[in-house]
């Protein structure tokens, strides 16, 4: 067993997959749980940057929740700046999610994900990795898509959440959904809804787009079945998404 | 066809055990062992007990008591939320004596190694030999001689192992994501001393399993003690990295092979010392040779063991490790003889058979690659970028039987058809649907089908691509005998026999009888009226009250097993990066009968990326030192993304006359060996050992001094 594998974690995938050198994604996306690949359409250039993300963005980021206390020990200017700090304990919340208002109380260190799975039910969108690099719990909030595992539920607050669950209009599906279905761009389905929410955010910015586009951004999401043949198919036939 | 699931799994309603939600429900965690190798000293979980929340804890390990592998269970709690269940796993305070481990093969294997496990730390099996293998060597005008070697990968399965455990008295209800209902419902039985009869598990749907999900395992055992003791439904779904430690993997494999080949090119010799690791106290075994035929061979396997977790079936268990090895192999000894390497296979395949059609599929798929277009090793062309092409076989079983089932018509003309198989994400539920339609000349929308379930017939579990080999023959037969019991309930008042009807489209065909008047045959028969029809409909009004309710079950003859095929890949590699590329695959295999191409095709296609993965991504990297996994994630443990998948043309040829076989298995198993022939083939340089990585190529490149 060779243990120097840094250069080959670092080369290996990520430049074929043309998605460049640096990964976990949402380490340096802003703010939190922001997917990279959201740049769907805009070429080639458009890549993951730590620059995109300054060190104040992110300090701002973490003190608009006021989860300084929690998360950034000893920041003291931060604090100082922002809201006054709340929790350990639970707060109350409210969450717009698929155009419904959600009372709610959680601790500030319960994400996005996991409020929506086990305080409202809300399961159409998976927890698999629990942080950031399989993207089964892509959401969309305000056109972009996020990682809701990474992005904590007081974060999410006055913003509008899209999940799978809200995408079909009573049993008339989705188009991404339809040709999901159509193109079998499912097997088991556990990733499914993560990249039916990828596909949505690609072709509301772009309904037509090119091969390599669609490829790109789908590189967010994995999935173990290998339906990723299907996958492409379905996100290059989708018709009919409107911009959102 | 489309799936019949597919609208509840793209729109978030399909409800798989991990989104399952009960009144009351609160979340159990594991406490597991941080150590490879150690003896519990002292455990104290007076605080964690105590904790805000919790409502049940359990120690399941003893002061003197060992354990073997990092992850390893040793205690469970359950709390009302997941955060709190969290924090009081967290005030568990453990005192370990730390014992020597070995975190690898090599250091296993050492003489001089710490005796960790008993009665030693390898196990060596029985010698498997055929022919004469000093004649074989004899006979060979070359041989090759080398050591190969495939990586340790854990099945990675989204949905993680996992279960809801509900109590209501006595007994059991477990949402479970298994492979296996009834499998698992005797191992809640076994494992909790209850009676199977106060067990049902059910799993409508789940989220990939992959050979690593058949039973309760430990953490649906400690899920229903913590549900019984804190009388209130648990749910206990593991993270990504326990799944990674503790529920199974693929076992290395290692081979240090000799083989000989006449100068006409036939394979004469093949002499293999292999070894492998399964993990604490599994074996390793795989098949080798693999495919070919070496008349003369010999073949020593040495089941090692490590301090990791243990060893799982995995998607086609021991055959892309066989078939790694044999293929690149076959390459290496083509070039020998200076062979092209599909025909040097040709030369040696076994007779063609039902069950053995390479032969056949070679040429097919060599002509869908533009084999044509193959240079020898090493791709001449200047500049970084290299194309190689490669090729190999595999086979399979997928043969099933067993499986039962119960079909209910109703007056309103429903049809529920019930069989306690589980939909694994194969499809399943949908060839099932069509099978039960065809049979009864409905739209498959108009067939429910419900699986999932313990409480339904039996049926075996998921595992060696059997599903379809044992459930289809059971909805054939159970429909077709719900089919007869509805003829005869309703010949009489039709005024006709039974043997006078039969299914149309939609309806059901009522033919002048061409036999006798006797007894109900009556007017028809006699009067020489021409067939007419009535609909499904107004057949089921008929039954009344009473349904047709019939039992089923497998029946020979409708199924089979055996099944090959060849692939081929296409690769760039850029010789200055170590970067592969893989732009094409091509794959003919044979399933049987093919029920439904959409969902065998799909199943090809996953299989093959599956096999990619193999190829260049994935592998369980352990710390040397301390045994422990350094990748258990999603991001460090390598699986390709959308822009990794290449082109995949598959060829699926239908054998009608064989009956169903199995499909899920197959595709999966010849993707490495064929992209690492193609490797060798673009670069030049043979790498004996999977993943290939940048840093394998480049150092078997730098030492070849480059390509050209």
């Amino acid at each position: 067993m060779k243990l120097c594998n840094t250069r080959r974690l670092r080369t290996a995938k990520f430049v074929t997959a043309g998605v460049g050198p640096l990964k976990p994604k949402q380490a340096y996306s802003s703010p939190m749980g922001r997917r990279d690949d959201d740049s769907q359409g805009r070429g080639k250039h458009r890549r993951l940057r730590p620059q995109d993300a300054s060190r104040r963005d992110f300090f701002k980021t973490i003190g608009v929740g006021s989860l300084a206390t929690a998360v950034v020990t000893g920041v003291q200017d931060v604090e100082a700046q922002g809201p006054p700090p709340v929790g350990p304990g639970e707060i109350p919340i409210t969450l717009t999610i698929n155009g419904r208002r959600h009372q709610l109380s959680v601790e500030p260190r319960v994400t996005l994900l996991d409020a929506m799975r086990t305080r409202l039910e809300i399961t159409g969108q998976k927890r698999v990795c629990d942080r950031g690099a399989c993207g089964a719990c892509t959401v969309i909030i305000e056109s972009r898509t996020y990682y809701s595992c990474s992005m904590l539920a007081i974060e999410a607050q006055g913003k509008n959440i899209r999940t799978v669950d809200g995408l079909a209009n009573g049993n008339a599906l989705h188009p991404v959904q339809q040709a999901f279905c159509d193109n079998d761009g499912l097997m088991c389905g556990f990733c499914t809804p993560g990249f039916v929410m990828a596909t949505v955010a690609l072709l509301e910015k772009n309904p037509n787009p090119t091969p390599d586009q669609a490829k790109k951004a789908l590189d967010g999401n994995l999935c173990r079945c290998g339906t990723n043949i299907g996958v492409l198919k379905a996100a290059l036939s989708a018709k009919g998404v409107s911009r959102g | 066809m489309s799936r019949i699931d597919g609208p509840q799994k793209v729109s978030g309603r399909a409800k798989y055990s991990y989104d399952i939600v009960r009144p009351g429900m609160i979340y159990g965690r594991i406490l597991r062992s941080p150590h490879a190798h150690a003896r519990l000293k002292s455990i104290d979980a007076s605080a964690a007990e105590k904790a805000p929340g919790v409502k049940a804890l359990l120690i399941t390990i003893k002061p003197g008591e060992k354990v073997m592998f990092p992850g390893e269970e040793i205690g469970a709690l359950a709390a009302a939320t997941e955060q709190q269940a969290a924090d009081a796993l967290r005030m568990i305070k453990v005192e370990w004596e730390v014992l020597p481990a070995l975190a690898s093969v090599e250091q296993a294997m050492r003489p001089e190694a710490p005796q960790v496990f008993t009665p030693a730390n390898t196990r060596r099996g029985a010698a498997q030999e055929d022919g004469d293998l000093a004649a074989g060597f004899k006979a060979a005008a070359f041989t090759v001689e080398g050591t190969y070697s495939t990586q340790v990968q854990t099945h990675t399965s989204l949905e993680t192992h996992g279960c809801v455990c509900e109590w209501n008295g006595d007994t059991l209800t477990a949402w479970v994501s298994t492979q296996a209902v009834h499998g698992t419902r005797e191992g809640f039985a076994q494992g909790l001393k209850i009676p199977q009869a106060n067990v049902r598990v059910i799993t409508e749907f789940m989220g990939g399993g992959f050979g690593s999900k058949f039973g309760p395992d430990m953490q649906g055992l400690l899920c229903a003690r913590l549900a019984k003791a804190a009388n209130a439904p648990v749910k206990l779904m593991l993270d990504r990295k326990e799944e990674h430690l503790a529920t199974g993997n693929r076992p290395s494999a290692f081979a240090k092979v000799k083989a000989g080949v006449a100068a006409d090119g036939k394979l004469t010799a093949f002499d293999a010392t292999t070894w492998g690791t399964g993990g604490a106290g599994a074996g390793s075994d795989y098949p080798l040779p693999y495919i070919y035929v070496f008349p003369n061979r010999k073949r020593m396997h040495t089941d090692v063991y490590i301090n990791s977790g243990q060893q799982r079936a995995m998607r086609a268990p021991g055959h892309p490790q066989g078939c790694f090895v044999t293929e690149v192999l076959m390459d290496e000894l083509a070039d020998q003889v200076r062979m092209d390497p599909m025909e040097f296979r040709l030369k040696n395949l076994p007779p063609l058979a039902p069950n053995a059609m390479w032969a056949k599929y070679f040429p097919m798929g060599a002509e869908r690659i533009n084999w044509r277009s193959r240079h020898v090793t090493g791709d001449p062309t200047p500049g970084p970028i290299k194309r190689g092409l490669g090729c190999s076989a595999n086979r399979w079983g997928g043969a099933g039987t067993g499986a039962r089932a119960h079909c209910e018509i109703g007056s309103d003309g429903s049809v529920v058809m019930r069989c306690g198989t589980q939909d694994i994400g194969t499809g399943n539920r949908t060839i099932m649907a069509m099978v039960v339609a065809e049979t009864l000349g409905l739209e498959v929308a108009e067939v429910t089908i419900e699986l999932g379930d313990s409480n339904q017939p039996f049926a075996p579990g998921s595992g060696g691509s059997t599903t379809a080999a044992a459930v289809m023959p059971a909805m054939r037969v159970t429909s077709g005998k719900a089919r007869d019991a509805l003829f005869e309930r309703i010949a009489p008042q039709l005024g006709v026999a039974a043997s006078q009807l039969q299914i149309g489209v939609g309806n059901i065909l009522v033919s002048p009888s061409t036999l006798d008047s006797s007894a109900s045959g009556q007017t028809a028969a006699r009067s020489g009226q021409a067939s007419r029809s009535i609909t499904w409909r107004e057949a089921c009004k008929m039954l009344g009250t009473v349904p047709v309710s019939v039992d089923g079950q497998w029946e020979r003859g409708l199924s089979a097993g055996g099944t090959s095929g060849v692939q081929f890949a296409e690769v760039e590699v850029d010789i200055e990066t170590g970067i592969t590329k893989v732009k094409k695959i091509v794959c003919v295999q044979d399933c049987g009968l093919v029920v439904d191409l959409k969902t065998a095709e799909t199943q090809c296609y996953g299989g093959i990326i599956s096999g990619l993965n193999y190829a260049v991504f994935e592998e369980r990297i352990l710390d040397r030192n301390t045994a422990n996994m350094v990748n258990p994630n999603m991001e460090w443990y390598h699986m390709a993304g959308q822009s990794d998948i290449p082109e995949i043309d598959v060829v699926l040829v239908d054998q009608p006359e064989r009956g169903v076989i199995g499909i899920g298995e197959p595709p999966a198993v010849a993707t490495a060996a064929a992209v690492a022939n193609a490797i060798r083939n673009a670069t030049g340089v043979t790498l004996r050992s999977i993943p290939i990585t940048p840093d394998k190529l480049l150092t078997e490149l730098e030492r070849a001094g480059g390509t050209n």
